[in-house]
């Protein structure tokens, strides 16, 4: 036995806001450009 | 003349034998050997296996690409290493069996001056009874495989559509699996899949894992910072299995399926079943079937390679208790102690240990991720090592080995969660080094700044923009080596 389905109903539940910024046209597209900002970023840290 | 033989085209074989083809001059031979005759995109595998890519979206053959760059194609198993050369051949060689159908089952040595061992993982479906596509359980490891999943997912939608209540199990098939990650993609993917056909109430989602929680995904976990908060790819994780409705089972080990029924042991020792209508499980890696023999023609696979298959690198194997692992144990050349002049990259080198925190059950059963060498460390190192051999070969002397330690190195994961340009999602993360480093970042062991989690359709998007440019890249278009690995 493990405890990860009651862990799972006492996680936060994302608010309506969130789940609807998290499709939003022009916020994702904002996001979109920041995460690839921060892959970059990452690749570069690794090269040496 | 120098000869350089790549075994293995996949992420990180195809990307050394480029990157090698495109630094030395023509003089200089760059040879791959691998049993496919098309390259995949792996990562786009679980868009085949819920049905919403093609086959011919994630693959493309290997033998045009390989003719327009003059890189030299067999397309072969490798079988046996000589690194000492043999009684018959003094020159260090291969030996290949063709899978080529004009020259099936021929066998042929190949000799070479650097040798770079990237083939990846054997699929160890035979270390669980009943797993795998030839018994009761699907797979997305190949791109066959997935074609198989997604007719299987149909035929449960379409029971589903007739009013019948189903299970749908995804996760890994035994406790010492690694890929978590791809085990999660899938799960969401098909959990997505449901709701898009209108069935999901009637659906039960489970997600069957050998991490201790979720959010390991074999890497130990992360410590995310955001909005001014730290929090856990736990909770991250958790929270959207409560958004969507998904069941966890945790510290699993699939002990063998049976048709429609799993049974498996968890930490606490406890043994339990869970019956199932379609289940995906990921086999465990383990390292492919490759011997090596010395100039005598003696065994010496067990010196080569590590007991699991993985061959040694310039890691330390040395420390056999998790209180004494460190990031310094992590390689970074890539090269065999035994041998500078061979290379092990990706998923064949043998890591020193796990990065999660290795745990094992009353009954002394090992439940714990092997560590993930993810598409963009395996990529990274097979151009490292590539570079090292150009140095080599320009230079003609022994130089340094270049580094590239995955204790160095970042990972960027994006698990997509469902797709569609306006619909799709994906979780996505990255962190900073992919191994722990404790001593560098003391607390989580990774940088707070560069290790972070972010949930949306800018992921799903990030994925297919990684789709197209990765296929552009292996299929060595103009301007490919722009693209980072
Ligand atoms: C379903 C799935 C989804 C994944 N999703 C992601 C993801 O989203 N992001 C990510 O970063 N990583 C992902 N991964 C992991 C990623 O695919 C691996 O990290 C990567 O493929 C490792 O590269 P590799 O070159 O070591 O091995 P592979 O890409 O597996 O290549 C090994 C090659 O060696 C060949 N070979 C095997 N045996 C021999 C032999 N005896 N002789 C010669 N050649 C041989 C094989 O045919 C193959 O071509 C996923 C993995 C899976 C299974």
């Amino acid at each position: 036995m493990d405890h990860a389905n009651d862990d799972i109903a006492r996680a936060l539940m994302p608010s309506a806001h969130t789940l609807r910024e998290r499709q939003n046209l022009l916020f994702q597209f904002w996001r979109f450009l920041a995460l690839n900002l921060r892959f970059v970023t990452m690749i570069f840290k690794g090269e040496h | 003349m120098a000869r350089v033989v790549v075994l293995g085209a996949g992420i990180s074989g195809h990307t050394a034998a480029l990157h090698l083809r495109r630094r030395l001059a023509k003089e200089h031979e760059v040879v791959v050997v691998t049993p496919n005759s098309k390259w995949n995109w792996i990562p786009s595998n679980i868009w085949v296996g819920v049905g919403n890519m093609r086959t011919d979206q994630v693959t493309f053959p290997l033998a045009p690409v390989y003719r327009r760059k003059g890189i030299v194609f067999h397309q072969a198993l490798a079988t046996e290493l000589h690194p000492e050369g043999s009684p018959d051949l003094a020159a260090p060689h291969v030996t290949v069996r063709y899978t080529d159908p004009r020259r099936e089952g021929e066998v042929a040595q190949l000799t070479y001056d650097y040798l770079i061992n990237a083939t990846g993982p054997k699929l160890n479906f035979a270390a669980t009874p009943g797993l795998g596509p030839d018994a009761n359980t699907v797979s997305v490891c190949t791109p066959q495989h997935a074609v198989h999943a997604s007719e299987e997912l149909a035929k449960v939608i379409a029971t589903l559509r007739q009013g019948v209540r189903q299970r749908l199990v995804v996760g890994v098939g035994h406790g010492t699996c690694t890929c978590e990650g791809a085990a999660f993609e899938y799960a969401f993917n098909v959990e997505h899949e449901l709701r898009t056909a209108g069935v999901r109430d009637l659906a039960e989602v489970v997600y069957l894992t050998n991490e201790y929680e979720l959010g390991d995904f074999g890497v130990g976990g992360m410590v995310f910072h955001q909005g001014g908060e730290e929090t856990t790819s736990k909770y991250w994780t958790e929270s959207l299995f409560r958004e969507r409705d998904v069941r966890a089972i945790v510290q699993a080990h699939v002990e063998k399926v049976e048709p429609g029924v799993i049974h498996y042991e968890q930490l606490d020792g406890s043994r339990n079943t869970l019956t199932f209508d379609f289940a995906m499980l990921l086999p465990p890696f383990r390292g492919v079937d490759l011997t090596a023999f010395d100039a005598q023609g003696r065994d010496i696979t067990s010196e080569m390679f590590a007991p699991n298959g993985f061959m040694k690198v310039d890691a330390n194997y040395a420390s056999p208790v998790y209180e004494d692992w460190s990031a310094a144990d992590w390689p970074s050349t890539y090269e065999s102690p035994r041998y500078p002049n061979v290379f092990g990259v990706g998923i064949a080198f043998a890591p020193p240990h796990q990065i999660s925190t290795p745990r094992t059950s009353p009954n002394g059963t090992l439940i714990t991720p092997a560590p993930p060498r993810t598409g963009m460390p395996s990529g990274v190192m097979g151009k490292t090592v590539a570079l090292t051999i150009v140095d080599r070969i320009t230079t003609g002397t022994a130089t340094a080995a270049r580094r590239a330690s995955m204790a160095d190195m970042g990972a960027a994961c994006v698990a997509s969660a469902g797709t569609g340009l306006r619909r799709g999602t994906a979780a996505s993360m990255t962190m900073y080094p992919v191994v722990p480093d404790y001593a560098r970042f003391p607390g989580s062991g990774r940088s707070d700044k560069d290790t972070f989690g972010e949930i949306g359709l800018a992921g799903h998007w990030t994925k297919y923009m990684l789709h197209v440019l990765f296929m552009y890249k292996a299929m060595a278009r103009p301007g490919w080596h722009l693209i980072p690995e």
